[in-house]
């Protein structure tokens, strides 16, 4: 456990020497029943304790704090109410402290910031500290902190970030550097097949991912099945993809593992879990390093390398390090993708910030016994008169004023309400007095967000007529799909329910210059942040095409670094030799005793 | 399964010159005309009106049955409504063939909106038990739904048994499809269902589609525009150049008021430029803010600095309508007003202080940060 006892006279006024201590959630010894939530570190400040019980209270998190001083100690804690109105909060906790609970009860205020938990008398060093939940519905605590003095911490996010690095003293930069040949960001299925391409290819590889299992989307904590053909990497693709599935099925266990397993088992891959890049430095186009923390102690470590594949899904270390990057739908005469037949909902006259939404699956089993649920008033007003006992891909949220990385923390959230409040209505019908929740995610599976500028841009006219590149590395067959929200067409329907509109294709292939970025020199891209439009993501989002993706820069990146050359080179210089190297992949490799 | 169409068809030779026949006139020779609106039908009807059929060029190849001509229907001063056809096919599963009659009907735009049963020939399911009242109603739902599954699964996909899971049974069924096919189609009447949606959804759509769209002229682009048929309102929008946008602005703040959220979308995504810059021009849409959606909110604000402060001042009433992010935009825009305008003030205080709104606190944050 990390925490750091401060003497510190930060309140110029007061003139007062404070006692202060700062304890990140995250870092409790014991989290019980709560969950680490680092979806949202950009947005709100800090990873977070989540307590997701689905309506049943979680066991208590628990951690030692040692005082270094005796006396009484105000305790304020970093939370929110995660849906304010006419009700009681949904998400209310307490602090305990040696056994005692604190006066006030918390998670009850109106967006991220400061509660007053109550006074604790500390007289010994070693105390205990627990956080209570109390109604099982995501009550989240980010932080806790013990003061002397009688001001309370700042809420607002520009004055917390500066107060939170005077509190921890954190220097500027991390301590450790590491270096390798190539690091991946994203452990879903294209940083995954990224990260095996380029070593066995004799790479020295860093993959690094903020969730404690590989796969993204396709892991047992999100579980989408993975469509799309395998192209020319069958053999790597087979080590992480899934089967075919119902989304949400807790099938999804089982291709975790040989994920995983097959990921651990090359030795040149340093696998990151629970480390979430914050930071990638560029000078003259071209990434330093990217920085990350692990997602619960703190920690912090430097990478540095030649090469970087950004499979974040968001395209975050492109956009920290100054890459060209789109967002929403071009205007159907951007580049001419018109589906005359779906119109607007197809590809707008005007370009607008639309994109596909997020999904949270879900699902629930039949009891053996008549199982409560309690009364979810915060729910109703997203889920209304909707009673469902499970949720499919069907079940996605996107509006234009909330944007898909910004606003994941309301958009994973309004999910919630919708699941919960559809669960409820379900359970005041007869036939489901059994069903009990099973599995609920807290993470968001998105479909869309920033999308990485490359070289070459892939569009709808691309998979329509099937044009082939030389550079083609990936190909696919499958239909380009893309979403809408139906309450579009009629606001009796709920807004977490979407439509496919599918467009069938010949088959189509995705030149590698799409995977590189276009003005940041040493950056690939593999995934949903791949060079592309929003119609032309329609068809390759899916995660064996991702895959695909990740398996082709993996390779591309052992040409970048025999020959010292960047991504764009494989391309103008090396383009046979990468082919070669492509088409071998389809052909199982023979055993050097058999050479 | 494998589908089995038969070719030779009892009624075959003696149906299809009979309905040539009455094509355009009935048996008795008066002209043919549609006075009644259709047994299932999503449109508006006009009562009293009489449609009648005007050939075109257009028809629909069933197999084994040849061509079925389609008609356009039209009122007495030749306005085109409708196009219809008489469809007689053959639905085949496990070798047996039966004929399903239909008399269809689409929209000026190609989409399907109703059909009538044939007199005397019921619609019959593999069993041959007849469809009750709900399986026709069923029908023209699944009819109505030009998205539906049948459109991109090939007949065999449909009736494929689904692989058990191993962990949980019935629930797992792979892939959602097999539940989807069966909430949407007549059970019982698969191949009828895909046979009907074929036909209805087939490339003739995008043909009538084209043969209106070279009749289309000032006298059917108003009365598209007039009609409260959302998708020839957004014909209609589509084919407005900036002068006749100014022409209509009293029926575009009407559709925008009462339309469905795409439609209004659309509406304020193309305004020309002329009405963000005339007050008089604006207002109406602003006027709608508390009845139209979220999303028509949003891109409402997205004009926020060219509205006139008299506008400013009515949204100051619906602030809490606004989404965080809204209000955020909201703020910003007025956030030189506050001084100059009591209202507003009273309004954000309003606001802030009921202590009963979601984003109370973000009005709260931003009054403090002005002081």
């Amino acid at each position: 456990m990390k925490y750091l006892v401060l003497i510190l006279c930060f309140f110029s006024i007061n003139y007062m020497i404070s006692q202060d201590m700062l304890l990140e959630a995250e870092s409790f010894d014991d989290k019980g029943g709560w969950v680490v939530d680092p979806q949202f570190i950009e947005q709100m400040g800090s990873s977070y304790l989540l307590a997701h019980g689905m309506g049943e209270p979680v066991k208590n998190a628990k951690t030692e704090v040692n005082f270094k001083k005796d006396g009484e100690y105000k305790v304020w804690v970093r939370t929110k109410n995660w849906v304010p109105g006419e009700w009681k909060a949904p998400g209310r906790f307490q602090i305990k402290v040696n056994g005692l609970v604190l006066e006030n009860t918390l998670g009850l205020r109106s967006g991220w910031g400061w509660e007053y938990a109550g006074a604790v008398q500390i007289t010994n060093k070693k105390n205990t500290l627990e956080l209570v939940d109390l109604t099982g519905f995501n009550g989240r605590c980010d932080a806790i902190y013990f003061t002397t003095s009688d001001v309370e911490p700042p809420s607002s996010m520009k004055k917390l970030a500066t107060w939170r690095k005077t509190v921890v003293m954190e220097p500027v930069a991390p301590k450790v550097t590491k270096k390798y040949d190539l690091v991946v960001v994203g452990g879903g299925i294209a940083g995954c097949a990224a990260a095996i391409a380029a070593a066995e290819e004799g790479l020295q590889v860093a993959l690094i991912h903020d969730r404690p299992v590989l796969g993204g989307n396709a892991s047992s904590e999100i579980r989408v099945h993975t469509l799309g053909i395998y192209g020319n990497f069958e053999r790597i693709l087979k080590k992480l993809d899934t089967e075919h599935y119902p989304n949400g099925s807790p099938e999804a266990h089982k291709d975790q593992i040989k994920r995983d397993n097959s990921v651990k088992s090359y030795e040149n891959i340093s696998l990151f879990l629970n480390w979430r890049a914050y930071d990638a430095k560029a000078v003259e186009n071209k990434i330093n390093y990217v920085d990350a923390r692990q997602t619960a102690t703190g920690e912090r470590i430097r990478f540095e390398a030649p090469l970087f594949v950004d499979s974040t899904g968001d395209g975050w270390i492109g956009f920290w390090a100054g890459a060209e990057f789109s967002y929403g739908r071009e205007s159907v005469d951007k580049y001419g993708e018109e589906w005359k037949e779906h119109g607007e909902l197809w590809s707008p006259k005007q370009p607008d910030n639309a994109v596909m939404g997020s999904s949270v699956l879900w699902r629930s089993y039949e009891a053996e016994q008549v199982a409560q649920f309690p009364e979810v008033p915060w729910a109703m007003p997203v889920a209304r008169d909707y009673a469902k006992v499970k949720g499919e891909w069907q079940w996605e949220f996107s509006r234009n004023d909330l944007h898909q990385i910004d606003d994941a923390e309301e958009i994973r959230d309004h999910m919630l309400r919708a699941i919960y409040g559809s669960f409820a209505n379900a359970k005041k019908q007869p036939e489901n007095a059994n069903r009990k929740l099973e599995w609920v995610s807290y993470l968001v599976g998105k479909r869309e967000s920033r999308r990485l500028v490359g070289d070459y841009i892939f569009t709808l006219n691309d998979a329509k007529t099937g044009r082939t590149f030389t550079d083609g590395v990936v190909e696919e067959t499958r239909e380009v799909d893309v979403h809408y929200q139906t309450v579009l067409e009629d606001e009796k329907n709920p807004d977490f329910i979407s439509e496919a509109l599918f467009y069938k294709t010949p088959k189509y292939y995705i030149p590698y210059r799409s995977l590189y970025s276009k003005n940041i020199n040493n950056l690939f891209m593999a995934g949903r942040n791949f060079s592309t439009s929003h119609v032309g993501l329609g068809g390759p989002r899916v995660m064996r095409t991702t895959g695909q993706m990740g398996a082709a820069v993996g390779f591309a990146a052992s040409l970048c670094k025999k020959y010292d050359v960047s991504p764009r080179d494989i391309y103008t210089g090396y383009l046979n030799e990468y082919m070669d190297l492509i088409e071998k992949q389809k052909y199982t490799p023979i055993p050097d005793s058999k050479k | 399964m494998k589908i089995l169409i038969v070719i030779i068809l009892i009624c075959g030779l003696s149906l299809m010159p009979t309905q040539k026949m009455i094509r355009n006139y009935n048996i008795d020779g008066q002209k043919r005309a549609l006075t009644k609106k259709p047994e299932y039908y999503a449109m508006e009807w006009q009562d009293g009106i009489a449609l009648y059929n005007k050939p075109t060029s257009y028809f629909i190849e069933v197999e084994t049955m040849g061509n079925q001509n389609v008609d356009m229907l039209v009122t007495d001063l030749q306005r085109p409504v409708l196009y219809t056809a008489d469809i007689c096919t053959p639905v085949c599963a496990d070798g047996e063939c039966r004929l399903m009659y239909l008399t269809l009907y689409w929209n000026l735009l190609g989409s399907y909106v109703g059909y009538d049963k044939v007199e005397g020939q019921s619609l019959t399911k593999h069993d041959h038990v007849e469809f009750v009242d709900q399986d026709y109603e069923k029908l023209h739902q699944l009819l109505l739904d030009d998205n539906s599954i049948l459109k991109r699964r090939k007949i065999d996909e449909l009736v494929s048994k689904p692989k058990e899971s191993d962990i949980d049974g019935a629930d797992a069924i792979a892939g959602a499809t097999i539940t989807e096919v069966k909430e949407s189609v007549v059970d019982g009447a698969l191949y009828s269902c895909y046979v009907a949606w074929n036909i209805a959804h087939g490339p003739i759509k995008e043909e009538l589609q084209e043969y209106t769209a070279a009749l289309f002229d000032n006298e059917l682009k108003r009365y598209m525009l007039m009609s409260n048929e959302q998708d020839y309102q957004m014909y209609a929008l589509n084919s407005l150049s900036e002068s006749e946008f100014l022409e209509y602005k009293d029926r575009i703040a009407q559709i925008f008021g009462e339309s469905i959220p795409l439609v209004r979308t659309y509406i304020v995504q193309n305004l020309p430029k002329l009405f963000w810059q005339t007050e008089d021009l604006q207002i109406p849409f602003w006027e709608s803010f508390a009845e139209v959606d979220i999303n028509t909110r949003s891109l409402l604000l997205n004009h926020i600095h060219e509205a006139p402060v008299n506008v400013l001042v009515s949204l100051g009433r619906n602030l809490e309508l606004m989404t965080k992010n809204q209000l955020k935009l909201y703020l910003e825009a007025i956030e030189k007003n506050v001084s100059t305008s009591p209202e507003i003030n009273a309004q954000l205080l309003r606001f802030a202080e009921s202590g009963n709104h979601t984003y109370g606190y973000i009005v709260t944050e931003f009054l403090e940060d002005l002081e």
